[in-house]
């Protein structure tokens, strides 16, 4: 009875089922089949996630440092060399100064006899000077500016 | 144990899945990524279709099943763009005669406007030639339910179609 019924469609039915359908893509078989392989084998995922980058902290860095000096990679090259040579220059010569000083030799005694003249002179010369203007520091009394010049000028 | 055989699978239902996954989805990126979805199911269980004795009708439940998840998923929002089905992509072929292309888009705008369960067992019933007994047992509802589905999903159809359907028929 219901098979008798479906048979019996309307006019409008079989207007309705005349109507074709749309095609699907060609170019989806392809497609779909190809991703419905790669599920279906897991040594084909496995190859898959194996053929991508490992992406380490090392790596990171990298991108970050490149991403960083991509306008000019040479001239940030250059001048990163310019600071190097100049710290190894700079840790050279820090390195080299006590030992020069411990390696230097004591001074002769004409030199030591040479200094102690020298200091005496210096001594005779600047002694007199020295007292003269410490009696001067404590002689001195603040006075009005008009007084200090008419000092000045007799 | 070997693997369902995906070609002669897709060579057998892939048309009649993607009508039907159109007809309900009206968007042909969501129907391509059901379709393969559907087919990356298959190949990742392939015990899914043992025991199965009606392999096309297995493969209408999970496509439908499958759109009607993304139907619930989209919202209101694709209701009402389910509204304005005639901007949708039409499920039907486009056609050169300018009658033929206005009943066409006609029918696919009256289409839209059907309810999405009463949608699917018109689909299955006119363009994929079920039977109730079949469209029953793929949309797994009684058979009574089928039936009534589509009478009330035909009766909706007769009436907006009815003035262009007229026309043209008295113009044959």
């Amino acid at each position: 009875m219901k098979k008798l019924a479906e048979l019996n469609m309307d006019d409008f039915e079989q207007k309705l089922q005349r109507q074709p359908l749309r095609q699907i893509p060609g170019e989806w078989r392809e497609e779909i089949l190809r991703e419905g392989r790669r599920a279906a084998v897991p040594e084909i995922r496995d190859a898959d996630t194996a053929s991508l980058p490992k992406w380490s902290w090392l790596s990171t860095i990298n991108h970050q440092l490149s991403t960083l000096l991509w306008p000019h990679p040479r001239a940030w090259a250059g001048l990163a060399t310019v600071w190097i040579l100049i710290l190894a220059v700079n840790f050279s010569m820090r390195d080299k100064s006590p030992a020069l000083a411990e390696k230097s030799s004591p001074p002769s005694p004409e030199v030591i006899v040479e200094l102690r003249q020298q200091q005496r002179l210096l001594a005779e010369l600047i002694g007199p000077r020295d007292e003269h203007d410490a009696d001067r520091s404590k002689s001195f009394v603040p006075q009005p500016r008009s007084e200090r010049a008419q000092i000045v000028t007799v | 144990m070997r693997g369902p055989d995906l070609r002669r699978l897709y060579d057998e239902h892939a048309q009649p899945l993607y009508a039907f996954l159109l007809n309900l989805t009206r968007d042909e990126a969501d129907t391509r990524d059901l379709l393969q979805d559907l087919f990356v199911k298959l190949a990742r269980d392939p015990e899914l279709l043992a025991g199965v004795r009606d392999e096309h009708a297995f493969l209408i439940r999970l496509a439908h099943n499958a759109a009607i998840d993304l139907i619930r998923r989209r919202g209101t929002r694709d209701e009402t763009r389910d509204r304005f089905a005639a901007e949708s992509i039409s499920p039907f072929a486009p056609a050169s005669d300018p009658d033929k292309q206005t009943f066409r888009a006609a029918l696919a705008g009256a289409l839209a406007e059907l309810p999405p369960e009463q949608r699917a067992v018109v689909h299955l019933k006119l363009w994929d030639g079920l039977t109730f007994e079949q469209i029953a047992d793929a949309l797994d509802i009684p058979l009574n339910t089928a039936a009534s589905r589509y009478r009330y999903g035909l009766d909706k159809l007769r009436e907006r179609l009815r003035p262009i359907y007229e026309e043209m028929k008295n113009a044959e």
